[in-house]
């Protein structure tokens, strides 16, 4: 780092590159050969993750910047709405145009279809930051950032974008050549690609053996038989939901084993796999301790809370700026992969309340803050004057 | 790595040298999870041994002891295992091939085989799938334990050496040298199969040589015996009566015992005659089985989150207290070495912890 010209600007755009080309890095990287398109070492660690297909999403990952290899994801949402869908939908996606194994379980080919259409690299599409710089204080461009590391990942791409105007060095070309480890999508359009005809679904059907048992046994298969460097996502939408699952199938000694044996499969070395799956809450409350154990058994627990419409107020006054799209609702974060299964705690995103929004083109998910109540502005400037003369009464 | 990192001196009394034939329940949630107590666990057991670069560490009085570990896991892998304690300074593979280290790994293939879907078995007392290649990773030692554990009535002895044929050839899996548990058949009889088997990996341990002759003390880690519980269900006949019988006969065979359980609220006031809803199966067991557990335990080490919100310098609250058998052993004349306690502590992202009181 010392030989690093001082005034160019750090970026983790490049930190990127030498991280993945230098040999001294730990056997996580040397295992997982580096060239892989999608695949991406941690900052924090090495290991390798890939995209989740939102950028946001990403960045919420421990300081991984994506999920990493191996890992379960769980995705609930409360209410009847299909925020948690749309991510997925997102997920799924990304892994086609990575030329990754999506395995769908539970939904007919139908739901490949409406897999959003892509727009290209995240970066080029990402319109944040033409915002940001508008909006943005005045404070050196690249303290900006600072203190924030689980978005730094993310600002690899953003500040390199937006100071490209003070910085046309070897950043942006860097950025250029590798290929992009997420993309954008767009929900209203389909998305078409030549891969696409790879995912593989595997529809409830009636076998002699339980239904997950069949499931399982099918993903094994599929797995063992594709060649060894091939990255597998899981895709399982809205799991256990009566209209998609037989009833008997939500017992614990069905769920629980399928997870548990799920869990097993990514957990050997050689395999590649992640998982994401989406829980409909309203159906299995998380004060269940089926659900409770679900969640044990995965590496990642995100609940999705929606606002209901009758807080449309609440929700847009909760938007910071008039830009910006009010929240759609709240994002909790009950467990991050890798982090939690070391002990937890220490990241910065973990004590701060999320919101999200879904847009045409992205699941954008930030720091959730109430702006004063509007009522009470009066009452605040009037406290503020009420002090202001104390204040100076105290100076002397 | 620095070992006051490692294991933090607060810390110490609690999880160096459990007592003789001592249960130590360790009981987590969601959001506070206690992988990072058991790899305390393990280097206070190992980690002199290991780094024995003169330093009186830990023990003081038993520094001259030598402990062996074995771990059961069903939550997690080898590999997780293996590079966590690495990062400690555990090397856990050279530990394994001197042997004073062997792992059980209940996660990779309980309920699924995973090269042949091999036919489980209809007899009850037999191995199963003794003949395919992935069960023998290694040979069991043919000796019994003399203490004829568990529930004694279900047990014959059993044919011997099924795999003892020559040297152990590890590397044969890229997973490591594990011992993997596959449920066969459901109830009682595929527990009585664990504990027979997890019974002959603590005897091979046991008996090893590298120790003075005497036989070594082999401290037994169950990392999450309560999946077992909750992914079986009543229609597979294991209750929590069954699986605290088993974690009984576990610990006749070892030393010292270690087990962690999950203690998050819906699965244990769930229960409670004054939950509002009817309790599922699933959490009357558990509940049933963490209470059972923490009333047989000595000690009682339970890790929750912050009541306050999430912080960032601090992951959860440790409280220390002591369980239901607590002074009732023989050996609890010996004056206790550490007290009952309330702390915080915080796992950093390199791994060490730090362990401090409220508002130090």
């Amino acid at each position: 780092m010392s030989f690093r010209k001082r005034n160019i600007g750090l970026s983790t755009g490049t930190d990127r590159t030498s991280i993945s080309n230098s040999p001294s890095q730990p056997q996580r990287t040397t295992q997982a050969p580096p060239p892989t398109p999608g695949i991406r070492p941690s900052p924090d660690d090495g290991r390798a993750t890939i995209s989740t297909g939102s950028p946001s999403l990403d960045n919420l990952m421990a300081g991984h910047g994506g999920l990493p290899l191996g890992k379960i994801l769980l995705v609930e949402e409360n209410g009847t709405t299909d925020f948690a869908g749309a991510l997925l939908r997102y997920y799924a996606a990304e892994g086609v145009v990575q030329d990754q194994k999506v395995h769908v379980i539970g939904m007919p080919e139908q739901w490949g279809r409406t897999l959003p259409g892509l727009i290209g690299p995240a970066e080029a599409a990402n319109e944040m930051p033409d915002r940001r710089k508008s909006e943005r204080m005045k404070i050196a461009w690249r303290y900006e950032r600072l203190g924030e590391f689980g978005a730094g990942v993310a600002g690899a791409r953003v500040p390199a974008a937006s100071a490209g105007d003070q910085i046309p060095s070897s950043t942006d070309g860097s950025l250029e050549t590798q290929p992009a480890f997420c993309h954008a999508f767009d929900l209203t359009k389909r998305l078409i690609h030549p891969s696409i005809g790879n995912i593989t679904y595997m529809p409830i059907a009636p076998s002699r053996e339980p239904l997950l048992v069949s499931i399982q046994r099918k993903l094994q298969v599929v797995i063992a038989s594709s060649p060894p460097n091939t990255v597998h996502r899981i895709v399982i939408p809205s799991f256990l939901n009566p209209t998609v699952y037989p009833p008997e199938v939500s017992q614990p000694e069905n769920v629980l084993p399928f997870l548990h044996s799920l869990r097993g499969l990514m957990s050997l070395p050689t395999s590649r796999i992640t998982a994401m799956i989406t829980l409909p809450l309203s159906l299995f409350p998380r004060t269940s301790g089926l659900v409770r154990w679900m969640e044990i058994l995965s590496d990642g627990v995100i609940e999705l809370c929606p606002f209901p419409h009758s807080s449309d107020a609440l929700s847009t006054s909760g938007a910071a700026t008039a830009h910006e799209e009010p929240p759609q609702g709240m994002l909790k974060m009950h467990r991050l992969p890798v982090l939690h299964e070391r002990g937890g705690g220490g990241d910065h995103n973990i004590g701060q309340d999320w919101a999200f929004t879904l847009s045409r083109r992205k699941f954008e998910i930030k720091p959730f803050s109430l702006p004063p109540a509007e009522g009470d502005t009066e009452a605040q400037d009037k406290a503020r004057s009420d002090k202001m003369p104390k204040m100076a009464d105290l100076e002397f | 790595m620095p070992s006051q990192l490692a294991l933090p001196h607060l810390l110490i009394p609690y999880v160096s040298s459990p007592p003789q034939s001592s249960l130590t329940v360790l009981s987590s949630v969601l959001g506070a999870t206690g992988n990072w107590l058991v790899l305390r666990f393990l280097y206070a057991a190992l980690g002199t041994s290991a780094a024995s670069n003169g330093e009186p560490m830990v023990r003081g009085h038993e520094a001259g002891r030598k402990s062996r570990v074995v771990l059961v896991s069903f939550l997690q892998g080898w590999e997780f295992w293996r590079l966590e304690a690495k990062r400690l300074g555990l090397d856990l593979a050279r530990l394994t091939e001197t042997q004073q280290f062997a792992f059980v790994d209940g996660l990779s293939e309980l309920f699924s085989s995973p090269t042949a879907p091999a036919q489980p078995s209809p007899t009850l007392y037999q191995y199963p799938e003794a003949g395919t290649a992935p069960r023998t990773t290694l040979p069991i030692r043919s000796q019994r334990s003399p203490l004829a554990p568990g529930p004694a009535g279900l047990r014959q002895p059993i044919p011997v050496s099924t795999t003892s044929d020559g040297s152990p050839h590890k590397s044969a899996r890229e997973a490591g040298p594990v011992k993997r548990l596959h449920l066969p058949v459901d109830g009682v009889a595929a527990l009585d199969l664990f504990e027979r088997e997890i019974t002959a990996v603590i005897n091979r341990l046991k008996s090893s040589p590298g120790g003075d002759g005497n036989e070594s003390e082999v401290l037994l880690v169950v990392d999450q015996p309560d999946l077992l519980l909750a992914a079986t269900g009543p229609s597979r006949c294991i209750g929590a009566t069954e699986i605290g019988e088993w974690i009984m006969g576990l610990q006749q065979a070892a030393t010292a015992t270690v087990a962690t359980v999950s203690a998050d609220s819906p699965l244990i006031h769930n229960a409670s005659v004054y939950a509002h809803q009817a309790a599922t199966p699933l959490e009357t067991e558990h509940a049933a089985f963490a209470v059972e557990l923490a009333h047989r335990a000595d000690m009682v080490m339970q890790l929750r989150n912050l009541e306050t919100g999430a912080a960032r310098d601090v992951s959860g609250v440790l409280r220390v207290s002591k369980g239901g058998a607590w002074g009732r052993r023989e050996s609890a004349g010996v004056e206790e070495s550490w007290e009952e306690k309330e702390v915080l502590y915080f796992v950093q992202r390199d791994g060490g912890v730090i362990v401090f009181g409220r508002g130090e």
